[in-house]
């Protein structure tokens, strides 16, 4: 439970647009949760809501939109209530999002490259800084609850300590930021010379002056300690090849093999290959090791046995002292905000009882207020690795949801009157014979129950959140949290360390362009959107999404306008970088193929509700919704040959949404409760739930459409067959 | 499809086709020699990836480009007609003369040197009449098949007449009509496009009527009446009610704009559809609609549709053949079991293992096969060509693929 750390939660959120036929309600109570590193699809026809979930999530809501009620929490703060100034430093740096459309999202009169870099630049000069400012922070915070810890004699010592800690941390990752610039230059070259190579085997005409050009100027960045050194065959190979080169005449010319030119760059490959085989040295250590004795020779030792003398060196001179105290350090900082929810749950029953009562008065409801708020500030363990986000957000959803519910209160009657005024002028002119050319203006009326549940649900959520954290007590490791923290400052720190200039900006934004598969990418950055094909632009958008380096990526269909050989490369390309970031992805689509091989878990959406959630594996082979079957049926494969099975009919029109399961009237298997009452989500096995009356024990069995059994029974044979052959 | 092609009527028969477009100083070669028949009533499947050329195909079938070379066949009529590999020949034998003159030497015999020109001026003569006759027909194609149209209705009306019990006078006003019509009447009518977007191909100024009829307006039908009948038959035939066709094109969603689009290419009777991705802008649940319809349509109507997309699995399970385009040339075509049974080119390899499926076991184990055509081929000596591999499958190949391919299909497939 712990082990996944939850990126987002989305809770009860309620949506609609104010427009002039009535209230649009997009979408009518979704909750969901991702986890850290996980893909979760959202599948749908158009109009299901799937869009407006993401723009939410984004902070992009038409000005027309209402939230009714809800929450999505994303790193301790509910996104809904953030301001927009604020939610500039969360858009495009931690929660980025690729939009369906790449003509419309690019700016026509920048430069690719331009756009590229610009997220780039901006989040560099803020985040040195931000994370100069978090690593102080996290580091001041452990040190005041070691102090606690360990009693007022030994705050003398802990300050040294952390001191200490601060110093080398940041010295060492600059020595290791200087190593893997040099790293990734090596690696560069080195398939710069594969393709050269290649070339010249296959007998191709080559610019190979500019390339040799380009491997020079490379070459400048690889020297570094423990890489290639100054005074090895390095430079000699690479100037052999400039004076080879030079003496070439021709633009285009086939390099003959087996010439002078290949031999040296076999060469030279041999070299860099060799160096790269080498251990990397354990910088952390290596910096404290440097800083206690600053004329050690530690370039000349072999790396294996550096790292082990370091490693040792740092745990019996510093890390195990310090990692000791942080943890009774944290220790102390949980015991302490455990101690605040017990007391704190008192609280909140007694503002349970008060809420779950029939009449509420404001004056009474604020004192409520001050008085949870600050029992929950004191329940907020600060030094904590993941932050508790019922706790963090209650503050603000709390108060949003009081005011729901007291405007409603003061606002509902006057609203009320106005619509009767409105509706008895409208009937007397239509009485009168005359055709009125204007509409009456629905009444926006809150529905305090819903109002005041909202208030019940955010208290039973965190009284059920402390209790549980409560129980967890037992099972903490310490020691385990006070190294989780250590890695943290470790990151942070190189955070701090790097800096972003236009060259560096420049030179990632031209990686990324060939990450995501643009030839030539010097060239393309200087050029404007106009000149680039639909699939090609498509790519540009998602390199600019990932520029920033978020934490939650949001795909608004990335490849629905782009063919298959594209879309599976756009489709591996986000993949691979997911695994390599640990990102978090939404991703939103209607066709069902794409997510089978992106999606960790899927939410089907239908008029504003996620009808079936659960894992890729339990919806496709298993799906048990009978708008997933419909969805299922009515995309060919390569293996149908009957006709395929179209859903009739039009999603609902959600100024009106239909009484009942909005699907019951496009569903052939609708029973007669469908148009009455609306379904559960019924639970199919732990990570699978589907909100259909079939599932209910009393239901009459059905079975979904012989196109997806047999499809189904065609992928289980396969599955089989395959293992077989593995056998 | 293990029947005989040569048995089927070709209604469409495209030979050396090439479309070059000019950027700058260079040339682009959109598409370049590629050649292919389409029998009645079948579906033929061009798939591709962007910028492949396979829209362009479709564009320049239907005239909306003049083609650079090569020429296409309507019904066994020219209708599209280049002059580029003409001129290529025309400047070849002019090149070959003064070289095989120069060779002679400075004491040539002239009469050797006139027999020579002689000989090449023929040559030259022989492909300006072809270039003639090829700008006739391009220009003239519709005239040409007015003419036989008026032809064939007259032939019909005297049949008629010289029955016994005609009505003459009935007779006389509709041959009076159908004569004015088919004077007007071009070969094109027989031929129309679906196109892939349904917001931006249809004017939001235009009702639903004045969009389907427009067709039979430019035509030269009066008739109102005639109009209304036609286009509540087509709407019917396309899933849509009468009622829609006072409606602007706005008030309707995505597949029932696809719908309209059907509507106005089937109007006027076509022989042939080119459908240039009809369903890529679609909803998976509208496109299982659009595709259901085309197929509906295609065993009422009879038609014969070019089948233009992206998506493998549904050309796969729309189409008889399929054609697979890359760079602007086929490499690989074969009717659609065969090809995704037993795909030869690596081209058609590397596409088809990119088919995104609905199953997430298979999915996980998935391995995209990559296309380097240098990595792949070595083209340096011999130059490769489209080969019958195996009966009605072709593949672009050298003599040496062309025997391990052989080979490969012998043993049974991979």
């Amino acid at each position: 439970m712990e082990n996944l750390e939850k990126k987002l939660i989305v809770r009860n959120l309620k949506i609609s647009f104010r427009t002039q036929g009535g209230k649009v309600q997009a979408i009518r109570d979704i909750s969901f949760d991702l986890n850290k590193g996980e893909t979760l699809a959202l599948v749908g026809e158009s109009g299901s809501g799937k869009s407006v979930t993401n723009r939410a999530i984004i902070g992009i809501l038409a000005g027309n939109a209402i939230v009714e009620s809800g929450e999505i929490i994303y790193d301790g703060q509910d996104l809904l209530k953030v301001e927009e100034e604020e939610f500039h430093k969360i858009r495009g740096d931690r929660i980025a999002m690729i939009f369906q459309d790449p003509m419309s999202s690019l700016n026509p009169i920048m430069r690719v490259g331009k756009q590229l870099t610009e997220a780039m630049l901006l989040k560099g000069k803020a985040s040195q800084k931000n994370a100069r400012r978090d690593f102080n922070r996290r580091l001041a915070g452990l040190n005041k609850y070691m102090d606690l810890a360990l009693g007022e004699g030994s705050k003398e010592k802990n300050a040294q300590l952390c001191r200490t800690f601060d110093n080398f941390c940041i010295s060492s990752t600059k020595m290791e930021s200087a190593y893997n610039t040099a790293h990734e230059k090596i690696e560069e070259i080195l398939s710069d010379i594969d393709e050269l190579l290649f070339l010249i085997e296959k007998n191709q005409q080559i610019d190979i002056k500019a390339r040799i050009k380009s491997i020079e100027n490379d070459s400048k960045g690889v020297y570094a300690d423990f890489l290639v050194k100054k005074d090895s065959e390095l430079p000699n190979l690479i100037t052999s090849l400039t004076q080879a080169v030079s003496a070439m005449k021709g633009k285009k010319v086939a390099v003959p093999a087996d010439s002078s030119i290949e031999r040296d760059l076999r060469k030279v490959k041999e070299l860099l290959e060799e160096t790269l085989q080498g251990e990397t040295p354990n910088f952390f250590c290596l910096g404290y090791y440097v800083m206690k004795n600053p004329d050690a020779d530690v370039t000349s030792m072999p790396v294996h046995d550096l790292n082990k003398m370091v490693h040792d060196y740092l745990a019996t001179d510093f890390m195990d002292e310090f990692i000791d105290t942080a943890a009774k350090g944290v220790a102390k900082s949980y015991e302490i905000a455990i101690q605040g929810r017990r007391e704190a749950l008192e609280e909140i029953e007694e503002a349970l009882r008060y809420f779950r009562g029939d009449t509420l008065n404001r004056a009474e409801a604020a004192k409520f207020e001050g008085k949870l708020r600050a029992a929950v500030a004191k329940s907020i363990d600060e030094i904590a690795m993941r932050k508790d986000s019922s706790a963090y957000t209650f503050d603000t959803s709390f108060r949003y949801a009081l005011d729901i519910y007291f405007n409603g209160e003061r606002k509902n009657p006057k609203e009320q009157a106005r619509f009767d005024r409105q509706n008895a002028k409208h009937k007397a002119l239509i009485e009168r014979g005359k055709v009125p050319d204007w509409k009456v203006v629905p009444a926006a009326i809150v529905d305090l129950d819903d109002a005041k549940d909202n208030i019940c649900h955010i208290l039973e959520n965190l009284r059920d959140e402390f209790k549980a954290s409560i129980d967890r007590v037992g099972s903490r490791d310490n020691l385990a949290i006070a190294n989780e923290q250590v890695d943290w400052l470790k990151e942070r720190a190189s955070a701090v360390v790097f800096k972003m200039t236009k060259r560096l900006a420049k030179i990632r934004a031209i990686k990324l362009l060939e990450e995501v598969g643009i030839p030539e990418p010097a060239i393309r950055y200087r050029q404007y959107p106009f000149e680039f094909s639909g699939g090609m632009r498509q790519r540009i958008v998602i390199a600019i999404a990932l520029a920033a380096d978020p934490d939650i990526l949001i795909c608004d269909e990335p490849t629905t306008a782009l063919d298959v050989t594209i879309q599976s490369q756009i489709l591996e390309l986000i993949n691979k970088i997911k695994e390599k970031r640990k990102l978090s992805v939404i991703f939103i689509t209607h066709d069902l193929g794409v997510v089978a091989n992106m999606a960790d878990r899927i939410a089907v959406m239908y008029a504003g509700k996620i009808v079936e959630y659960g894992t890729a594996d339990d919806v496709f082979y298993d799906p048990r919704h009978p708008y997933t079957w419909a969805l299922l049926s009515s995309m060919p494969d390569l293996d149908t040959k009957e006709k395929l099975e179209a859903i009739p009919g039009t999603p609902p029109n959600m100024i009106y949404p239909p009484k009942g399961d909005a699907f019951a009237a496009r569903n052939r298997y609708a029973l007669e409760i469908d148009f009455e009452e609306a379904p559960p989500m019924f639970k199919v096995s732990d990570s699978h739930y589907a909100s259909t009356w079939l599932l209910h024990p009393k239901a009459p069995k059905v079975n979904p459409p012989k196109i997806v059994t047999e499809r189904v029974e065609r992928m289980k044979r396969r599955e089989v067959g395959k293992n077989d052959g593995e056998q | 499809m293990t029947e005989n092609n040569n048995d089927r009527e070709v209604l469409l028969s495209v030979q050396h086709l090439q479309q070059y477009f000019k950027m700058g100083h260079q040339t682009l070669k959109a598409v370049d020699d590629i050649n292919f028949d389409v029998y009645r009533g079948e579906v033929f499947g061009l798939v591709g990836e962007s910028g492949c050329g396979k829209t362009t195909t479709g564009r320049s079938i239907i005239r909306l480009y003049n083609i650079t070379g090569g020429s296409v066949y309507f019904k066994g009529q020219r209708i599209c007609a280049g002059v580029n590999t003409y001129k290529e020949a025309i400047a070849e034998a002019k090149k070959d003369c003064s070289r095989r003159i120069a060779e002679l030497g400075d004491k040539a015999d002239p009469a050797r040197v006139a027999e020579l020109k002689a000989e090449y001026d023929a040559i030259i003569k022989a492909q300006k009449a072809e270039i003639e006759s090829a700008k006739n027909d391009q220009k003239n194609c519709n005239k040409i098949y007015a003419r036989r149209e008026v032809e064939r209705i007259k032939g019909e009306y005297e049949a008629a007449v010289s029955k016994k019990g005609a009505d003459t006078a009935l007779l006389a006003k509709k041959y009076k009509e159908d004569i004015r019509l088919a004077k007007k009447d071009r070969v094109m009518n027989k031929m129309q496009m679906i196109f892939q977007d349904p917001i931006a191909s249809l004017d939001p100024r235009m009702t639903v009527r004045e969009i389907v009829s427009e067709g039979l307006v430019i035509r030269g039908i009066r008739d109102k009446k005639y109009i209304d009948e036609q286009v509540y038959k087509v709407l019917d035939l396309v899933g849509l009610v009468p009622e829609h066709a006072g409606r602007y094109p706005h008030e309707f969603s995505g597949g029932q704009r696809q719908r309209i689009g059907i509507a106005r290419a089937i109007i006027l009777n076509p022989e042939l559809i080119i459908a240039d991705e009809p369903i890529s802008a679609l909803d998976v649940s509208i496109q299982a609609q659009v595709i259901n319809l085309l197929n509906d349509l295609r065993n009422r109507l009879g038609l014969t549709i070019l089948f233009i997309a992206h998506d493998l699995s549904v050309v796969k399970y729309f189409s008889d053949r399929i054609a697979v385009m890359y760079f602007g040339k086929f490499v690989e075509l074969a009717s659609s079991d065969e090809l995704f049974a037993h795909p030869l080119h690596p081209y058609t390899k590397s596409l088809l293992s990119a088919i995104p499926l609905p199953d997430p076991k298979s999915e996980r184990m998935r391995q995209r096969l990559i296309y380097n055509p240098l990595a792949e081929h070595d083209y340096s000596v011999d130059q490769p060509s489209m080969r019958e591999v195996a009966p009605n499958h072709f593949v672009r190949c050298n003599d040496a693929e062309f025997e391990k391919y052989r080979k490969i299909l012998a043993d049974g497939g991979e």
